[in-house]
């Protein structure tokens, strides 16, 4: 064989490779769509109940006042908090002086005017308010309201979702113990009433909203890689900024079909105990969400509604399994706030942790003075996490699938990830340089 | 007519089954490090670039100097 005929062959052959695989991928993912288009990769798992046990005689509705946000102070103490606050300030103009990457004064503006359409809403205020005076009820124009099933409900608000912003979707039946019993020192109660409304003592929920539509939105990586500097900050806050957006659409969509809607980003409830059972993802070692897709690269947020829903499982992909061995942001963590423990457990770490089930608590105040501390905020632990990836090579996905399947090979899986340098922490000076997608985020990753 | 024209013979040496199955496991390796490597470098993750391609050279190179041992080997003991 002449040396140009066997480049010929060889080039055939890859093509012919390349051509099949293709092909194969791109059946895969219409049969996928065939079957469920808002569904989860195959290897994911359904079950009936969450894998971290709740204790039912305990777990009980908290009262927001009591979270690191709300009492800061009082855990870590008015003279410490002063301490902490004159100390961030010398560092931020310290940084400003030394134009020190992902401290300038670029990156803190880019990372201030992310937040801006989050700042248009609050609970019960302005995008997320719980009624609508604009919206063109099925009243208004002379129809009955909509009353297909509750299979077809839920395909159309998954779709409607996704096409707000939504990273992925599920829908769950409200468990009221995840709703916050105060907010803003007002009780949150469930009453029989047509619509949500607010008095001088109490917030109101309909008692007909049975159902909580769970949502995520992915952050961008290339942002959360340069964590904590200003520019992971950026993606933190873009991620809130269209969570604002996607609720604001979605509960004007559903009132439009003649529903009560209430949207909801952090306030509320707890985002991420409702995105567990509408199983979005598990609770893992940082006590937060992490999504088979996208790991904890997401924010989260959430629609209550009485349209009626079916509703989805919780899932088991292994994470669990995963974080007993891993440990990778506990070792990242550098305000030590997050738990080494081999196993979750029904044992919190202060008031600002909600007892009454299964978790790997965290000290929250530990980790919001490093925020402080850093001058910018921090979520090193999201990047550092090995099931967070671009999903730009099939590799992360055999490791996911194969993680989920054969939990024995999650300390390999671990050692390999880090071997391979996932997880450091990038130079905010070349994000400036990235060729970014829109928001920053692949919007294809995890559909399939 | 047909005298005239020239062509190209492909010769394929009788092999064991299992040399071919070996040949289809280096291809499919060479063929996965090569994604991981195209893919890694769109992550702009450069040390798992970097280890892929180290891994996709090596075993390419590991591969066609098998090949051409034992085509060497083979002529000479023709020879």
């Amino acid at each position: 064989m002449k040396r140009r005929d066997f480049f010929k062959f060889g080039l055939g052959g890859t093509g012919i490779a390349l051509g099949s695989g293709l092909a194969l991928s791109t059946d895969t993912a219409s049969m996928a769509q065939g079957r469920n288009p808002h569904g989860h990769p195959w290897w994911v798992k359904k079950i009936e109940v969450p894998k971290l046990a709740i204790d039912n005689k305990v777990y009980s509705r908290f009262n927001s006042r009591k979270n690191v946000f709300g009492s800061f102070a009082q855990y870590y103490g008015m003279d410490n908090l002063k301490e902490l606050r004159k100390r961030s300030r010398e560092k931020t103009r310290k940084y400003y002086e030394e134009d020190r990457p992902g401290y300038r004064l670029e990156d803190r503006a880019l990372a201030d005017a992310a937040w801006v359409i989050s700042r248009l809403g609050g609970l019960n205020r302005g995008t997320r308010s719980w009624t609508s005076k604009s919206v063109s009820t099925p009243e208004r124009r002379g129809v009955e309201r909509y009353s297909r099933s509750p299979e077809e409900a839920a395909r159309l608000i998954k779709s409607a979702a996704r096409y707000f912003g939504a990273a992925t979707v599920g829908i769950a039946p409200l468990d009221r113990r995840h709703i916050n019993s105060h907010e803003r020192g007002k009780e949150i109660v469930f009453e029989p009433a047509d619509e949500p409304y607010e008095n001088d003592e109490k917030l109101v929920i309909p008692d007909t909203c049975k159902y909580a539509i769970s949502l995520s939105v992915q952050m961008s990586l290339d942002n959360l890689q340069c964590s904590p500097t200003a520019i992971s900050s950026a993606g933190s806050s873009m991620g809130y900024s269209r969570c604002e957006f996607l609720v604001a659409g979605l509960a004007q969509f559903i009132r439009g079909l003649g529903y009560v809607a209430i949207p909801s980003v952090n306030d509320l409830g707890s985002s991420v105990a409702i995105a567990v059972d509408a199983g979005l993802g598990e609770l893992g070692r940082t006590n937060r969400l992490i999504t088979p897709e996208f790991g904890p690269n997401v924010r989260l947020c959430k629609v209550l509604t009485d349209l009626p829903l079916a509703t989805d499982k919780p899932i088991d992909f292994g994470l669990i399994e995963f974080c007993r061995v891993c440990k990778r942001c506990a070792e990242a963590c550098p305000s030590g706030c997050l738990s080494f423990d081999d196993e979750p457990s029904f044992q919190v770490k202060g008031e600002w942790n909600n007892p009454g089930h299964q978790a790997w608590f965290e000290n929250s105040p530990k980790c919001l003075a490093f925020w402080q501390e850093s001058t910018s905020g921090c979520s090193i632990c999201i990047p550092v996490c090995p099931w967070a990836k671009k999903d730009k090579t099939m590799i992360h996905e055999i490791v996911k699938a194969t993680s989920a399947k054969i939990p024995a090979l999650d300390r390999f899986f671990n050692a390999m990830d880090e071997a391979f340098g996932y997880g450091r922490q990038k130079n905010a000076r070349k994000w400036w340089d990235l060729n970014l997608p829109e928001y920053g985020v692949d919007t294809t990753q995890g559909k399939g | 007519m047909a005298d005239k024209d020239t062509f190209t013979v492909l010769k394929f040496r009788n092999r064991p089954w299992y040399i071919w199955a070996l040949r289809a496991v280096w291809f499919l390796w060479v063929l996965f490090w090569a994604e991981v490597m195209v893919g890694s470098g769109k992550e702009a993750e450069s040390i798992a670039f970097v280890i892929s391609l180290v891994i996709f050279l090596a075993s390419l190179v590991a591969g066609i100097s098998l090949w051409l041992w034992g085509y060497l080997k083979f002529k000479k003991a023709r020879t």
